[in-house]
């Protein structure tokens, strides 16, 4: 297919691509008169924001309808010839390693969801906004959200007949502890008013932290001989350009339109800025720890992607309205030089209870870590893995005994240490109505002030374990409320995956303990 | 792993950079090229399946160029075929460029 | 080493995922099942929606009808989101196939009179119908329980848009490559009195918040006017030398079949359902009806109009024949 514009030679009267795009979607409201316009749109008042010109909304990507279907169907012809030839040549076998895949395992479980929701709730906006320009342009995204959904189920698909884990994406959703933490990120900006959802998600998800959130592990699918997965994530993000388009353009517009929306603004950005970069916990934790080849580390991605490109671009822009960069935000860059190997050693402890499996990092992973993070690697983690090493040669892999109490706010175990001291555990605790609550960070206590009616409202898996009403009291029964099967869970060394994949792989590659360099690559 | 090349710091005089990053294919490589022409002062980086080109305060890519390199009619539209991400905002898309800019 | 591999046989440990199977065995799923099936959330809501705090975020209580499961509903046309795009990229493209054909043998400036006021009166103005559409679907979307309902409630909200789109370059097209005569529709959208009915009909169906009983309404509607204007005015326009018109009604015509099937479904599931199917049955039969009393009542001043542009063309006859077989339909009774 070639994508020739059409008679792009003939006509001169041809309108404009901006004044065709008006033309085509501009106009279309009018004022109602059988009905109050406030009964037609009736959540926007209650957050506070203020619109007065809801024509003042610019969509730089002008897209009609015709060249949407045109190009995202071409992306689709792409991607799913991809798909069929990846699984038609066995090209699960030229991966790095099984172990690769507890990544794409966490991917479905946990961000899935997130792009089913995602399409409902940009629907809610393309319902309930006053302006035709917004609407579209949030209808537009409710769709690729299906897309993207449909896209990673369709990638992912594949590695479900071969692999573990895969199997049982939305019931573990709804059920598995450390999953809801994507899903009581997400479910708390279902919850918000419209305006409050364009920032959270628009804004804060898709711009802010898109990048940093999907860049690094498309690149990590790459270098790990996962094409599909590549291919997907590069498809899907050629329409999340458009959607950070959207996220920007959300936030311009409710700061120009009144000044008193800025203080209400900031409060979402300092509020949604925590509350996303809680859920990246479990990325920096598969940069550094599953991708059997390493693109790049957590800290170096944060660095590029977060400190360089938002903080020293984004936010030097959002100053001339008066924004400043996000609360709280000098204790996520205090904490990249610890983030990833404090989530994984936890990980790692809990992995019994979840649909993946961890290892302990070899020798040469460790001298990796330790180069990526010379001030904290060696100093505080190495020695744990070196005595868990040991552990293990005496028969006795290391798992926690009891179930992590979780935070209240972001339903991450309560692992994290105090800014700035990697050796002190951090726990915040909140009085509300007669009942002490328990955050992890400075950053989720605020948040737990700030509105701890939503927040006491959680339902948090551990609680609900020890409640009785996750299957039974006992590990094997929450095990098969969660859907588990044999294989899901666990040590990686030993388990169904590893020892398929050695008998797929033949004798060559008999040693995945240590993943083998030289296969798979970009 | 990643290898930079034109390699001038541009963070000085208080100029931000901007920056779009694309897809590294046999397509898309056009399209790379005319963003290196119209824009002298980039920085091209290179990862795994991405090309990340960023440059001091703004980008713009040309249909005139895009179409020179490419050897056929290339429509802007056609440009988010290439894209994974950008820095920056979008400033216009229009007929004949885009231009990635901030606007303070 | 690559080649050996190829020649070995591995057998997949699974055939689908364990949702899919539970409901049809494990055996190889098609792309829309994998894609559509179980995928919403339906428990452990974590917080009440601040903008409804008496519902969950997804709740199956924002309409009257419901289904024991949600996903006995399936869309017959299996779109899931890339045969959905592939289709509409095809019929935008032999939409501008024809809008192109039009133009350049000067159809639009051919019409006779009436066709043109027609147009310019009464079927441009209803890019601004389709626009209601949009919202009432996108509320479907987003309240509807169940990912088969809200997906196909998502892509007919988008094609509304599509329609809109259509009906404004045609619009375009006949104002000689201006948008003089969108602005003039959209005054005869909010003054004529042939389009005040449906213009309140539109809004009082935005408000519905039962997203079920809007459905059936703008179906409704759809009913009466897509079968009068793009298939009965088209017999009629081949007859009377307005070839333009049926150019452009031939493929709002085979949106409409198309969208159709979905809805047709939808209300067949709720039917069927082992459960709640009496209960569905007699809501439809209620609702339906009343629905379709209401289409009636606000198109027929609109088909009243074409037949005085037209000079008589049995508009206000066929909208009344097509409400009686649709209302039979929803009634069980014989039309």
């Amino acid at each position: 297919m070639t994508l020739a514009p059409e008679n792009k030679t003939k006509k001169a009267k041809k309108l404009s691509m901006k004044a065709r795009y008006e033309a085509l979607t501009r106009g279309l409201d009018w004022e109602p008169s059988y009905v109050e316009k406030d009964e037609m749109f009736p959540h926007l008042d209650y957050e506070g924001i203020k619109i007065h010109d809801w024509a003042a909304w610019e969509d730089p990507f002008r897209l009609t309808i015709d060249a949407y279907c045109k190009y995202q169907a071409e992306k689709d012809k792409r991607l799913y010839a991809v798909l069929d030839g990846f699984a038609q040549g066995q090209g699960h076998l030229g991966l790095t390693d099984a172990s690769y895949l507890n990544a794409m395992k966490i991917f479905i479980q946990g961000v899935t969801p997130l792009e089913y929701g995602a399409h409902r709730h940009f629907a809610y906006l393309a319902r309930h906004f006053a302006g035709p320009g917004p609407r579209f342009a949030a209808l537009c995204q409710s769709i690729d959200e299906i897309r993207h959904m449909q896209t990673e189920i369709h990638t992912l698909s594949n590695y479900n007949k071969y692999y573990s884990g895969f199997h049982n994406w939305p019931e573990e959703y709804d059920r598995v502890w450390y999953l809801s933490v994507p899903k009581s990120f997400f479910e708390d900006a279902l919850s918000c008013g419209p305006f409050e959802f364009l920032i959270a998600v628009g804004f804060s998800f898709e711009y802010l932290l898109t990048n940093l959130l999907f860049v690094p592990f498309m690149s990590g699918s790459s270098f790990n001989g996962d094409l599909p997965t590549m291919t997907f994530g590069f498809s899907a993000q050629s329409d999340e350009s458009r959607h950070m388009t959207l996220g920007l353009e959300a936030i311009k517009f409710l700061l120009e339109q009144d000044e008193a929306n800025v203080p209400i603004v900031q409060g979402w950005i300092d509020k949604w800025f925590w509350r996303s970069y809680r859920v990246t916990a479990l990325v920096a934790q598969m940069l550094d720890y599953m991708l059997p080849r390493k693109v790049m580390s957590w800290k170096e991605s944060f660095e590029l992607y977060f400190e360089e490109q938002m903080l020293g671009g984004l936010f030097e822009d959002l100053a001339f309205y008066g924004i400043t960069p996000p609360r709280h935000v000098e204790d996520a860059i205090k904490e990249k030089e610890i983030l990833s190997h404090q989530v994984y050693w936890t990980l790692y402890q809990f992995s019994f209870a979840a649909a993946f499996t961890t290892s302990a990092p070899s020798d040469e992973h460790m001298d990796w870590l330790s180069q990526a993070y010379p001030d904290t690697f060696d100093t505080h983690y190495r020695p744990l893995w070196e005595k868990e090493k040991k552990n293990i040669e005496a028969g006795g892999r290391h798992f926690a005994p009891g179930l992590p109490q979780l935070c209240q706010v972001c339903q991450v175990p309560m692992l994290f240490t105090e800014p700035g001291d990697a050796t002190t555990f951090a726990q915040r605790e909140s009085e509300f109505e007669g009942e002490i609550y328990h955050t992890c960070s400075n950053g989720c206590q605020w948040i737990f002030e700030r509105e701890p009616e939503k927040y006491r409202q959680a339902w948090l898996p551990v609680h609900q374990i020890y409640q009785g009403n996750c299957g039974g009291p006992t590990v094997p029964e929450v095990l098969e409320w969660y859907g588990l099967q044999d294989g899901d869970a666990g040590e990686y060394i030993g388990s169904r995956d590893h020892r398929n994949w050695q008998a797929w792989q033949g004798e060559a590659a008999a040693d995945t303990a240590t993943p083998d360099e030289t296969k798979a690559g970009a | 792993m990643q290898e930079q090349t034109t390699a001038d710091d541009p963070q000085t005089k208080g100029v931000r950079d901007v920056g779009v990053v694309i897809q590294e294919s046999e397509n898309n490589r056009p399209v790379i090229e005319a963003i290196e022409a119209d824009n002298p002062g980039c920085s091209v980086m290179h990862s795994p399946g991405l090309v990340r080109i960023t440059a001091p305060g703004r980008i713009v890519i040309t249909q005139e160029t895009v179409e020179e390199k490419l050897g056929r009619e290339w429509e802007t539209h056609e440009f988010q075929m290439a894209i994974v991400s950008y820095f920056g905002n979008i400033q216009e898309w229009d007929d004949d460029e885009i231009v990635i800019a901030w606007d303070h | 080493m690559q080649y050996e591999l190829k020649t070995q046989v591995i057998e997949p440990q699974r055939q689908t995922f364990t949702h899919i199977a539970k409901r049809y065995g494990d055996k190889p799923a098609s792309r829309y099942i994998e894609g559509s099936i179980d995928v919403q959330p339906k428990e452990h809501f974590q917080y009440r929606p601040t903008w409804d705090p008496t519902r969950e975020i997804y709740d199956d209580s924002y309409s009257v009808f419901r289904l024991t499961d949600a996903y006995s509903y399936l869309d017959p046309r299996q779109y899931y989101y890339a045969p959905y795009v592939t289709a509409r990229s095809g019929h935008h493209e032999a939409f501008a196939t024809s809008l192109e054909y039009i133009e350049a043998r000067g159809l639009l400036e051919r019409l006779p009179d009436g066709w043109r006021s027609v147009l310019a009166e009464l079927v441009l103005p209803l890019r601004h119908l389709e626009s209601a559409g949009q919202l009432i679907l996108c509320g479907m979307a987003r309240f509807g329980w169940g990912a088969t309902v809200t997906q196909s409630a998502a892509y007919s909200a988008f094609d509304r848009v599509g329609n809109a789109q259509v009906l404004s370059r045609v619009g375009i097209a006949l104002g000689g490559g201006t948008t003089d005569l969108l602005a003039e529709a959209k005054e005869h959208w909010l003054h004529d009195a042939p389009l005040q009915g449906l213009r309140r009909m539109a809004e009082e169906t935005i408000v519905e918040t039962d997203w079920g009983l809007a459905l059936l309404r703008l179906d409704a509607v759809d009913r009466l006017v897509y079968d009068l204007l793009y298939q009965h005015l088209d017999d009629e326009a081949v007859v009377s030398g307005a070839p333009a018109y049926s150019l452009v009604a031939q493929h709002m015509a085979s949106w409409f079949a198309d969208n159709r099937r979905w809805i047709d479904a939808l209300y067949t599931a709720w039917r069927e359902d082992p459960e709640l199917g009496a209960t569905n049955a007699a809501l439809l039969a209620e609702h339906g009806a009343a629905a379709v009393d209401t289409a009636l009542e606000v198109v027929t001043p609109f088909a009243a109009r074409i037949d005085e542009l037209l000079g008589g063309s049995s508009a206000v006859d066929r909208i009344t024949t097509t409400a009686a077989e649709v209302r039979a339909a929803h009634t069980g009774a014989a039309a």
